[in-house]
């Protein structure tokens, strides 16, 4: 059985939020909720400064404080080192939301693609309403709804449980890629199997010197980064004082 | 008899304020919380730890004749247990409003993760009901039962410690300080089960116009001067919390604790909740009196239901990891008005049974 994970090349990814569209897309997520998402930050004073850009999604850890945490195995691991909910289960307490340190679990507060629901037309008489554009494209619940989700996972989530990213499993048992590494137009992000010595995670893992998000807290996360990315260059110099 | 039907009248509109918020809460959604993806736990959770904690602390004063055998608590053991049930009662309907799909809780029956403190507390409180209401039964038939007894003690002083395993595994909130709270959640629960019970006694006896003997007079003298040094001792603890995690110390995570250090729940908590009845119940002369006992009982209850409500917030509003994408750095808090409908509903679900046992049960009434 095969122990999945993900490398994100930090000096390949530009930042273009094609992984969190596509996610969208392919596991029909609400608004509101990111399966895929993003840590920004900016070092520095002006006109010294710096941005920082890294994509996040659920890092599936060896040591998840959310599974560890359910009080009736929802939220459980799959052999093949998936993180993986079950909604049926879910009994809505968000404990794994409290336990994670990454802030990746979200929770349906209200029912999915509320706002597709409206048949109010944002000009009468000239636009259709979001219900039209659903029933225009024979969608259930949004316009860009994925059948193929249904396959391990309610294809919407009801409200009242959490969700979040599965690594798309479901494609995954189909000898796919997740969605997020397919769509990625700088091939920044790499999908493979950790105990294969030979798989292309494991040859970047030992090429460069990769991190984890908070490996202090010991979750032992599968999404690893690599490099980071900066054009600027700087005069050779020892300071001064 | 009209002030009994005009307070079941006041209580009945609290339920029906709570059942209305029950339809709101399951058509429209978990909106009408003043919750966020980052303000996941709020006042219903809050409300529960304080009902479920105060009950876990009945449960120890009732084990005052039972298990340590100091015979003269045996007059107040029937109210204390039923007291206890009330409270309990009130904490499930928190927490009912509090769970995202509350059917799906037979799982924890079907799908159990022993690993999960949460797991546990299910299954401890289901006990923990099902004991007190045999309980209650041989006491109301006139039989104190030293095993039932015993039992529930255990119980309690493994649902409130696990209430704090339960916040102790969350490694990634500091602020929410596990250890500390397995032992700070009993005792605070001792000090807010001991004034329900005085204040509801004191008010019951005020209301009433009953002659009290001077035994019962003199007993609980001594038990709100018992409840006021519980109060110190808890002071005590609370300001080492706030030294070694709000002052001294320098890690990023402890952020949001140093926040709520100068929030208003803080301030209730410490300044009405602990040191008020702690003066008020070290000062003979306020001791003795009816209306001392109440007014310190009652700011202590203020004061946990205040600091219950702090300390869930400590954990929860500086956001993490990606949840800090676009927000500040500490999240601000103010509930709207479905969630005090909640706590609202959980005080007169638990007001009801009280009053009806009250009225009905003979709660005066000493065991054999």
């Amino acid at each position: 059985m095969p122990r999945y994970a993900m490398v994100i090349d930090l000096q390949r990814c530009v930042g273009c939020g094609s992984c969190s569209i596509s996610c969208r897309n392919e596991n029909n997520v609400s608004e509101g909720i990111y399966w895929s998402h993003k840590i920004t930050e900016t070092s520095g004073t002006f006109p010294n400064v710096r941005f920082h850009y890294i994509p996040t999604l659920c890092n599936h850890c060896t040591n998840p404080p959310c599974v560890r945490g359910c009080p009736t195995r929802a939220m459980h691991k799959l052999d093949n080192g998936i993180t993986m909910h079950d909604p049926k289960k879910c009994i809505g307490c968000r404990y794994c939301m409290i336990n994670c340190p990454y802030g990746v679990i979200y929770f349906n507060w209200k029912d999915g693609h509320s706002t597709w629901k409206s048949d109010n037309a944002v000009i009468p008489g000239v636009t259709g309403s979001p219900a039209d554009e659903v029933r225009k494209v024979g969608g259930k619940g949004t316009p860009y709804y994925n059948p193929e989700r249904n396959a391990t996972l309610p294809d919407i989530r009801p409200k009242g449980v959490v969700e979040k990213c599965t690594f798309c499993d479901h494609r995954v048992i189909r000898g796919k890629l997740p969605r997020c590494v397919e769509a990625c137009p700088a091939d920044a992000r790499v999908f493979g199997d950790l105990d294969d010595p030979n798989s292309h995670v494991n040859q970047l893992l030992g090429k460069f010197r990769p991190f984890r998000l908070k490996e202090a807290v010991g979750t032992e996360p599968a999404v690893y980064y690599i490099r980071d990315f900066s054009a600027a260059g700087y005069p050779r110099t020892k300071g001064g004082v | 008899m009209n002030k009994f039907y005009l307070w079941m009248g006041l209580i009945s509109i609290g339920i029906l304020l709570g059942l209305w918020t029950t339809f709101k809460v399951y058509t429209v959604g978990f909106t009408v919380y003043a919750k966020t993806d980052v303000l996941v736990w709020t006042l219903p959770l809050s409300a529960y730890i304080f009902f479920s904690l105060t009950s876990a602390g009945l449960a120890f004063v009732s084990s005052f004749p039972v298990v340590f055998g100091i015979q003269r608590y045996e007059v107040i053991e029937k109210r204390t247990v039923y007291l206890e049930i009330a409270v309990l009662m009130g904490s499930f309907v928190c927490l009912l409003l509090h769970l995202g799909a509350p059917l799906s809780v037979v799982y924890i029956l079907f799908s159990p993760n022993p690993a999960s403190p949460l797991w546990w507390l299910a299954v401890l409180y289901f006990v923990y009901f099902i004991l007190l209401i045999s309980a209650f039964w041989r006491i109301h038939t006139g039989k104190i039962s030293k095993t039932l007894g015993t039992l529930i003690f255990i119980i309690a002083i493994f649902s409130s410690t696990t209430l704090g395993w339960l916040l102790g595994m969350t490694d990634a909130r500091a602020a929410l300080n596990a250890s500390f709270f397995s032992f700070y959640f009993p005792l605070t629960g001792l000090a807010s089960g001991m004034a329900a019970l005085i204040l509801f006694t004191m008010v019951y006896n005020k209301l009433s116009g009953q002659e009290t003997t001077t035994e019962k007079r003199a007993l609980f003298n001594e038990f709100s001067r018992l409840m006021g040094i519980i109060a110190g001792m808890v002071a005590v603890l609370f300001l080492w919390r706030t030294i070694s995690g709000g002052i001294s110390s320098t890690a990023v995570e402890y952020g949001a604790f140093k926040h709520m250090i100068g929030s208003i729940p803080y301030n209730i908590e410490f300044w009405l909740g602990l040191v008020i009845p702690t003066i008020l119940m070290l000062l003979p002369k306020i001791r003795v009196t009816t209306s001392g006992k109440i007014v310190a009982s009652f700011l202590l209850l203020v004061g946990m239901f205040a600091g219950r409500l702090e300390f869930v917030l400590s954990g929860v509003v500086r956001p993490l990891g990606q949840m800090a994408e676009g927000r500040p750095e500490i999240v601000g808090y103010m509930p709207t008005i479905y969630e005090l409908f909640v706590v609202l509903f959980g005080f007169a679900v638990m007001l009801l049974i009280y009053s009806l046992g009250e009225r009905f049960l003979k709660l005066e009434a000493a065991p054999e």
